[in-house]
C-alpha cells in the first residue's frame, strides 16, 4: 500500500478529526467532496452513514470518527468527504476539515505508540510536519497520525465484529 | 513469469475452456450415436489445440495426457479404430481426466492420477491394431520423423517451451511409413496470392524465386482462376503455385518468404505425405490457435476465390489437394468472426446505455406529448431501445455453457449411485445474460444432484414399477418474454409428500397439525435445513441443496417452481430474469426516502378504507381484500424509519405483492411517486450485499434510491430481523 518515489518521499493529505490531525496516502485519494447527506441504509453499523452517488457509482460514506470509535463529528460547513480507494473498493470518509497536502520522507515516519484508538492497527505511524504559512491551525510542527486505509476497509466480517 | 506471458496464459486457459466444451459436446454427440467424421474431427481438433497450448506453457502432465488422448482420437478419426460405444465411453472418461488436468494446470485442482486412464487408452490403441505405435508416440520429445505442423511455426510461444515439447500430431501410419523411408519428406508449399496481391506490391514471382533459392521447385501451377482474355485485368493475380521444397529446409525459412504477402492470400506449408497414404491431413489451420497475422487461416477463409485444385495430384495429393474448408464436413462452416472484449468494458457500455434509457424516460416525463413529438423524442427512444437490445445481446451467451458441465456430473453420479441416467437436453442455444449464466451453475448442480439422488429410483424399483431401467433427466431452457425458464425434469418416483411432510414436522419446520396443499408440501423441499435423505450421501443430503437453489435463484430475481406427479417424476423450474442490469420498478416513498419496488412482483395497489387494515397481534396486521385476509408489513417499521406514532393506514398505500416465500403480502408505503425503469447498481461493488435490498439505483436528480428485495422483506420475521434491525 505504501508507495513512495525513489527518493523515499511521499505525499500525504492531512485533515482534522476532533483535535487530531490525521494523514492518508495521497495515492489512495480519489477526490474530496463537499458533504452531501447520503442515502441511509438499513441494517448497517452506525458508522456507515449511507451511500452516495459518485459519478454513477454507489459509494458508501463512513463516519471516520465513529469508525475509530469516537463520538460522531458534527457536520459543519467545512466538513467534507475524502473518497478513497480501499483495495479496489471505493469509500468516502467524513472528516472535519481537510488541512494540507505535504511531502514527507519515509525516514521521518515513526512507529505509532499506543494511541487512544480502538484498533491501534489503523495507525500506520506518526510523522511530524511543519504547518504552512497562512495555513489554519497552530503554527509550528504538528504531529500527524498516518492512517492505514487497508485496516479501515469496510468488510462484512469487520462489521460483524463491530 | 512475466506479466505479458501471464496474460497470454490466461487466454490459453480461456481457449482450453472453449476447447473442453467443444470436445465434450462432440463426445456426447458420439455417445449419442453421431460418429460422423466432422464430429470426430472436432473433438480431435479441440484436444489437439489444448495439447499445443499446454506444451507451449510447459504444462507437462497436461501435455502428456492430451497427447495420448489425441493419439487415440487420431486413430478413430482415421477410421482405424471404430468409435464403438465402448471406445466412446473410454474417451468420455478420458475427457474427464483431461478436464482435471486443465484445472490442475490452472492451479485450481490437484494433478489427477491418470495412470489408469492412460492404460485404458493404450489398451484400445493396442487392440485397435497399432501395437507398437503408442509407446513411440507417447515419447514427450519432438518426433524425429517430422510431420511438423504449421501450428509450430505460427505459435509465437513455441520457443518458450522449456520441455521441448512440440505440438506434433503424429499420424501413426505415417510414423510407420517414415520408419521405412528413414528420412523426412520434402515440403509441399501451396500459395495462391489474393486478387489484390499485385496492387499491394506482392509480386508472386519474387516469392517463387525466393523459394527456388531455397531449392524449391514448382510442381504445379493452378490456372483455373484465369478468366477469358477479354476479362483479364492486368493488375490482378490469377495463378496459384505448388512447390516442392527439400526436406532439409527449415520451415520458418519457408514461411519467411511469405512475410510480405498481401492479406487474404492462401499459403499452405506441409510435409509431403507418404505415397499410398490416403490419410486425411491434419487440419492444422483450424487446429492451431488463430495466428496473429496472415498468412494463415482467417485469411484463407476470407479468400475471394475458391482454392483451386492442384494439377498434379500425386504424391502430395493427400496434403495439398484439400484446402482447410473442404477437409471434412465439420470444417464446412466458416469460422465465425469474433473478437474478445473485456467484460468490464461491456459492463460499462451496458451501464451507460441504461443511463441513456433512463434519461430518455425522464425527458418523456418532463415534456408534453406535443413537445415530445416536436423534438422527435419517440424516434430517439426507439433508437435508444435498439442500442440497449444490441448491447444486451453482446452480453448474452448460449445457456449451453451452464449445461456443459452436466453430462460429466451425471457420469460421476451414475458411478456413485449405481443408477443409470440418460440426459436429454433442449434449448441449449437459448441466450441469457452472462451474469445469469455464471450464477445458475451452482443451483443447476444441486438440481441435477437432487434429481439423481432423490428423483430417479434404483434400477430394481424402476423395473418393478414397469419403467425402463435407465432413468431420464430432461434439461431444457426456453425464453418466454423477459424470463428464462430452465427446467430439470426427471422420470423418477415423484415427491413422496407423506414423507416430506413427516420430515418437516420432525424438523420443526411446520407444526404437526398444519394444513398444507400438495404444492406447499413440495415447496418444503426448499426450506432451510430440510433433507429427507435417509443416509447422508456424498451427493446430497446435507440439507442445504435445495435451500441453496432457492436462495441463489431469488438473489437473481428469479423463483423456483416445483411440480411433481407421484410415480411419474418431478420437474424443477428456475424462472430467471433475462438480464440483471435493468429493472422496471415503482418509486415509493417511506418517510420521505425513495425506494424502488420491483414491478414484477406487484399485483395491485390498494388505498385502504378506514378499518380495512386490522391488527391481529401486537405487531401483525392484515388487510381485508375481497373477502381474503392478507398480511400487511409496514415498510417504515421494517426499515426503522419514520416517527414512533404509527401512521393511519388510510393515509398510506398498500401494495399487494406476490412472493415465492409468503404468497400474497401487502406492503404499506407512504406514497407512490412514479413508475420507471431503473439501472441496478450493486451495493456489493463498494460495500457488501444488504439483506432486504436488491441493490441501489441513481435517479434522474442524481440521488440514490434503494431497491427493495421483496422476497427478503416478506420472509418470516425470524429470518429478517437480524438483517434489518438497524
Amino acid at each position: 500500500m505504501i508507495t513512495g518515489n525513489e527518493l523515499g518521499e511521499r505525499k500525504i493529505v492531512t485533515f482534522s478529526l476532533g483535535q487530531q490531525i490525521f494523514g492518508i496516502e495521497m495515492a489512495a485519494l480519489i477526490e474530496i467532496r463537499e458533504w452531501d447527506e447520503p442515502t441511509p441504509l438499513p441494517g448497517v453499523p452506525p458508522y456507515i452513514k449511507g451511500v452516495t452517488n459518485l459519478r454513477g457509482t454507489v459509494v458508501p460514506v463512513v463516519g471516520l470518527a465513529e469508525r475509530l470509535g469516537w463520538a460522531a463529528s458534527p457536520v459543519h460547513a467545512r466538513s467534507c468527504i475524502l473518497v478513497v480507494n480501499l483495495a479496489g473498493k471505493q469509500a468516502g470518509f467524513l472528516v472535519d476539515e481537510v488541512a494540507d497536502i505535504v511531502l514527507i520522507k519515509d525516514s521521518d515516519i515513526r512507529p505509532a505508540p499506543d494511541v487512544e484508538i480502538g484498533e491501534a492497527a489503523v495507525i500506520k505511524g506518526l510523522v511530524k510536519t511543519a504547518t504552512r504559512e497562512g495555513g489554519s491551525g497552530p503554527a509550528g510542527d504538528i504531529m500527524v497520525l498516518l492512517l492505514d486505509l487497508e485496516a479501515l476497509g469496510i468488510t462484512r466480517t469487520l462489521d460483524l465484529a463491530a | 513469469m512475466s506479466e505479458e506471458l501471464d496474460d497470454i496464459q490466461a487466454i490459453f486457459f480461456e481457449e482450453c475452456t472453449e476447447g473442453l466444451a467443444t470436445a465434450e459436446a462432440g463426445l456426447s454427440a458420439m455417445d449419442a450415436g453421431d460418429v460422423s467424421p466432422g464430429t470426430i474431427a472436432g473433438v480431435f481438433r479441440a484436444v489437439h489445440s489444448i495439447k499445443g497450448g499446454a506444451g507451449a506453457f510447459g504444462h507437462a502432465a497436461l501435455t502428456a495426457f492430451a497427447h495420448r488422448f489425441e493419439n487415440l482420437l487420431d486413430e478413430v478419426r482415421a477410421d482405424r479404430i471404430k468409435p464403438t460405444p465402448g471406445v466412446t465411453r473410454v474417451m468420455l472418461a478420458a475427457f474427464d481426466v483431461l478436464s482435471d488436468h486443465v484445472a490442475a494446470a490452472q492451479g485450481t485442482a490437484p494433478v489427477p492420477a491418470d495412470a489408469q486412464m492412460l492404460d485404458a487408452l493404450e489398451a484400445i490403441l493396442k487392440a485397435g491394431g497399432a501395437p507398437d505405435a503408442a509407446p513411440a508416440a507417447a515419447e514427450p520429445e519432438p518426433d524425429p520423423f517430422g510431420f511438423e505442423p504449421v501450428a509450430v511455426a505460427i505459435d509465437p510461444l513455441e520457443e518458450l517451451d522449456p520441455f521441448g515439447f512440440e505440438p506434433v500430431g503424429v499420424a501413426l501410419e505415417e510414423l510407420d511409413a517414415a520408419e521405412d523411408a528413414g528420412a523426412p519428406r520434402p515440403w509441399t508449399v501451396t500459395f495462391v496470392p489474393s486478387d489484390a496481391a499485385l496492387a499491394h506490391g506482392g509480386e508472386p514471382v519474387l516469392i517463387v524465386r525466393e523459394l527456388e533459392l531455397l531449392g524449391g521447385e514448382v510442381t504445379a501451377v493452378d490456372l483455373s482462376g484465369l478468366p477469358p482474355l477479354r476479362d483479364l485485368e492486368p493488375e490482378h493475380s490469377y495463378f496459384g503455385w505448388t512447390l516442392s521444397v527439400p526436406d532439409n529446409v527449415d520451415e520458418t525459412a519457408i514461411s519467411d518468404c511469405f512475410d510480405f504477402l498481401a492479406p487474404s492470400s492462401i499459403v499452405e506449408i506441409a510435409r509431403e505425405a507418404a505415397p499410398a497414404t490416403d490419410l486425411p491431413p491434419v487440419d492444422w489451420a483450424t487446429a492451431a490457435p488463430p495466428p496473429p497475422e496472415p498468412p494463415a487461416l482467417p485469411a484463407a477463409s476470407a479468400a475471394p476465390r475458391p482454392v483451386p485444385p492442384v494439377l498434379d495430384p500425386a504424391p502430395q495429393a493427400a496434403v495439398v489437394a484439400q484446402p482447410p474448408r473442404a477437409a471434412s464436413p465439420g470444417n464446412a462452416e466458416p469460422a465465425a468472426q469474433t473478437i474478445r472484449v473485456d467484460l468490464v468494458k461491456l459492463d460499462m457500455l451496458l451501464n451507460l446505455v441504461g443511463e441513456l434509457v433512463i434519461r430518455g424516460s425522464i425527458l418523456a416525463d418532463r415534456l408534453s406529448p406535443k413537445d415530445q413529438e416536436r423534438v422527435e423524442l419517440p424516434q430517439l427512444s426507439r433508437l435508444t431501445r435498439e442500442i440497449q437490445d444490441t448491447v444486451m445481446s453482446l452480453r448474452a451467451q448460449p445457456i449451453k455453457q451452464a449445461f456443459s458441465r452436466v453430462p460429466r456430473m451425471l457420469r460421476d453420479l451414475s458411478v456413485e449411485t449405481g443408477k443409470q441416467v440418460v440426459l436429454e437436453t433442449s434449448g441449449e442455444t437459448t441466450e441469457v445474460d452472462k451474469g445469469v449464466i455464471e450464477k445458475i451453475g451452482d443451483p443447476l448442480t444441486h438440481m441435477i444432484r437432487n434429481a439423481v439422488d432423490h428423483g430417479i429410483e434404483s434400477v430394481e424399483r424402476r423395473l418393478a414399477a414397469g419403467k425402463p431401467a435407465e432413468g431420464t433427466i430432461r434439461l431444457s431452457a426456453e425464453q418466454k418474454g423477459a424470463r428464462i425458464f430452465v427446467r430439470v425434469a426427471d422420470d423418477g418416483g415423484g415427491i413422496d409428500r407423506a414423507r416430506v411432510r413427516g420430515k418437516a414436522v420432525e424438523k420443526g419446520i411446520i407444526p404437526a397439525d398444519a394444513v398444507l396443499t400438495d404444492e406447499e408440501i413440495d415447496q418444503l423441499i426448499c426450506a432451510p435445513g430440510f433433507s429427507t435423505a435417509e443416509t447422508i450421501s456424498n451427493i446430497s443430503g446435507r440439507g442445504v441443496g435445495m435451500d441453496v437453489v432457492r436462495s441463489n435463484v431469488e438473489a437473481l430475481g428469479g423463483r423456483v417452481e416445483i411440480s411433481s406427479v407421484p410415480g411419474r417424476g418431478t420437474t424443477f423450474t428456475m424462472v430467471l430474469p433475462l438480464t440483471l442490469a435493468i429493472l422496471e420498478g415503482m418509486i415509493v416513498r417511506l418517510s420521505g426516502q425513495r425506494f424502488v419496488l420491483p414491478l414484477a412482483n406487484v399485483i395491485e395497489t390498494v388505498q385502504p378504507e378506514p378499518g380495512q387494515v386490522k391488527p391481529t397481534t401486537t405487531t401483525g396486521e392484515v388487510i381485508e381484500l375481497r373477502g381474503n385476509y392478507l398480511p400487511v408489513r409496514r415498510l417504515n417499521d421494517t426499515f426503522g424509519l419514520g416517527a414512533n406514532d404509527r401512521q393511519r393506514p388510510e393515509d398510506s398505500l398498500v401494495i399487494i405483492v406476490e412472493s415465492e416465500g409468503a404468497g400474497l403480502v401487502g406492503l404499506m408505503v407512504d406514497t407512490i411517486d412514479d413508475r420507471r425503469e431503473v439501472v441496478i447498481k450493486s451495493l456489493d461493488q463498494n460495500l457488501y450485499p444488504i439483506r432486504g435490498l436488491g441493490g441501489a439505483t441513481i435517479l434522474g436528480d442524481g440521488s440514490i434510491a434503494l431497491i427493495l428485495d421483496i422476497e427478503a422483506l416478506v420472509a418470516p420475521a425470524s429470518r429478517i430481523q437480524k438483517g434489518l434491525a438497524a
